[in-house]
């Protein structure tokens, strides 16, 4: 069985997460579309961004085109309509809205380029991803932008593809312990179901800072999180266990918790999304006794690499592959120039 | 009744005009780590040749000191532009007056609009905030601040995101503006695109209007950038205003 029909059996959406700018979303999501093709797959393609405009909005370099077969669906703004040099059969104008116009959900009927653009908030992706199957598509390919990976979330897509590269840096070590990084993060230890999970899960809703002693649930008076470190050091007790926060987990949530009281607790997040803490601090944390759960976590679906930077140099694919694929046993990791048969799967 | 020099324009062969149509002349200014002289105005030459130039001369040449020269060249422009096929995503709306958009917020809106602006990571250039923001506004057009029914908040220079998302949670903020000048090694994408994915995590991307400004921004690369909108140079407070209000009504967010 091909490569998308396994994606296909699992998941429905499917995101590209870019570790940064020119890891090469859009070759995975060619890639794919390739593959699809042969396996005779209906697609449906968006974008977090925009994708199929000929040169780079940023750096004026080139960018992949993207071709699309008959029959797939595909998310166009109303401003990109014209530009597409596919035949594109309009089947419904939606109201999310976009920078570049009203967002028009279409059937190719006339294999060609499209110029590709979706939602901008996460909230309308998941809506417009479900009509998108309403409307006959297998498997959804959503393309990321830039390094957003906030449509990583499992609240929008049941899986993701992580696209990481030379781009991030000259150093490869360094290329592997970003990468690994946030697939470390996406594989976060869960909170086991039983009862204290339902009793995060029932607090979660408050959309509170929520610290659990024992028995007791005591909810913070905070619009956020951010910046407000302090406030939580002072209400967390030799008896706090558990801590979960609702928003953005930063080093600025944490930063003021007294030293002794971070070792004694778990905290948790909703998802993975919810983590802005780079691969350095990270590793200084987790000196400190530093624990993190998630409610739920991000499905890797496979991991591409890019060995070539827009800047001009690359690395020995064979060795990158090589080096991401021993931190990460299960996973597959593949680079797209090669197909995943060259995988070391 | 005598002809017009648009008449010969050829809009799918656009070329420079210096003199007379089509004759390609541009105007360079550039500065060379060489000492000033001959041999310098000559490299300057044989630079603008590689740039494509026809019959390029240096008109004038300064000394800048310590090995460095600065030139004024002038050369023909070979290539020409399809000004035809040219397509450029704008931000759909009316533009408003102040006035104009006073009495918009006291019929649709009914309340004060609350803005809040900053100039965030290391950036220190609050030109483009201030010129949106302060009372005083630029060019003759006045700030958000001198708007009745919006009451405008300016954190200034090197904000962080966090302390910007912190603030637009605590004032329940409609819109966020933030404006970027500083754009070396692109470093104004990695702190746009942080400041969505912080409010993504926050739960209020949905809840605001994006809004980012700068002279790299375009409204093209807002949506890439995942914003609602983006304003390059020429852009004053009515646009903003004007736009920013509008998208309240139209996303029901009122």
């Amino acid at each position: 069985m091909g490569f998308l029909n396994q994606l296909a059996e699992k998941y429905k959406t499917i995101s590209i997460v870019g570790m940064a700018k020119n890891a090469g979303k859009t070759t995975t999501l060619n890639y794919l579309i390739e593959e699809a093709m042969d396996e005779g797959m209906v697609l449906g393609i968006t974008s977090t961004g925009r994708d199929g405009e000929n040169t780079d909005l940023v750096t004026g370099s080139e960018k992949p085109k993207v071709y699309l077969e008959y029959g797939t669906i595909v998310s166009v703004p109303e401003q990109l309509y014209e530009l597409s040099d596919a035949g594109l059969e309009i089947l419904r104008i939606t109201s999310y809205p976009t920078a570049i116009g009203r967002i028009m959900l279409c059937r190719v009927k006339e294999s060609g380029y499209v110029q590709i653009a979706g939602p901008t908030n996460t909230k309308d992706h998941k809506k417009m991803c479900e009509e998108m199957l309403e409307l006959g598509a297998q498997l959804i390919l959503i393309d990321g932008a830039i390094d957003r990976k906030s449509i990583a979330a499992p609240d929008t897509s049941d899986a993701v593809i992580l696209a990481t590269g030379a781009v991030l840096s000259r150093n490869l070590n360094k290329v592997v312990e970003e990468t690994l990084h946030t697939a470390n993060l996406y594989q976060l230890p869960e909170v086991p179901v039983g009862d204290l999970r339902k009793r995060i899960v029932e607090g979660a809703s408050e959309e509170k800072i929520m610290l659990i002693e024992g028995e007791k649930v005591k909810f913070l008076e905070l619009a956020t999180g951010l910046l407000s470190g302090k406030y939580l050091d002072d209400a967390i007790t030799k008896e706090t266990e558990w801590v979960y926060i609702p928003g953005a987990f930063t080093q600025s949530v944490i930063a003021d918790i007294h030293p002794a009281k971070l070792r004694q607790l778990i905290f948790v997040v909703k998802d993975p999304t919810k983590v802005f803490i780079g691969a350095k601090s990270w590793k200084q944390l987790k000196k400190r006794g530093f624990r993190l759960y998630v409610l739920e976590g991000i499905k890797i679906a496979g991991i591409s690499v890019n060995p070539y930077s827009p800047s001009g140099y690359s690395f020995e694919h064979k060795d990158l592959i090589k080096a991401i694929k021993e931190g990460l046993e299960d996973i597959l990791v593949f680079d797209v120039k090669f197909g995943v048969d060259y995988a070391t799967v | 009744m005598g002809k017009t020099a648009t008449a010969k324009v050829d809009l799918t062969k656009v070329k420079p005009y210096g003199d007379t149509l089509n004759d390609g002349m541009v105007q360079l200014s550039f500065t060379l780590p060489v000492p000033y002289g001959d041999e310098a105005s000559e490299a300057a030459v044989i630079l603008a040749k590689k740039m494509g130039l026809d019959e390029p001369s240096v008109v004038y040449s300064k000394d800048l000191g310590i090995g460095y020269t600065n030139f004024i060249v002038y050369g023909k422009c070979q290539h020409t532009v399809d000004y035809t096929s040219i397509k450029v995503p704008k931000i759909e709306v009316d533009v408003m007056d102040r006035l104009e958009c006073e009495k918009f917020i006291e019929e649709n809106i009914k309340r004060d609009v609350v803005i809040v602006g900053a100039c965030t990571g290391t950036d220190a250039h609050t030109v483009g905030i201030d010129a949106i923001i302060n009372m005083k506004g630029f060019d003759g057009h006045f700030g958000l601040e001198r708007y009745k029914g919006i009451e405008a908040i300016n954190m200034g220079s090197q904000v962080s995101n966090e302390t910007l998302v912190a603030k637009a949670i605590e004032v329940n903020a409609d819109a966020i503006l933030v404006s970027q000048i500083v754009t070396q090694k692109d470093i104004h994408i990695k702190n746009l695109t942080e400041l969505v994915e912080l409010l993504e995590a926050e739960g209020i991307r949905d809840k605001v209007i994006l809004v980012c400004g700068g002279p790299r921004i375009s409204h093209e690369l807002a949506q890439e950038l995942g914003y609602d909108a983006g304003f390059g140079p020429r852009s004053y407070a009515e646009n903003v205003a004007s736009y920013v209000l509008t998208e309240l009504v139209k996303r029901k967010l009122v």
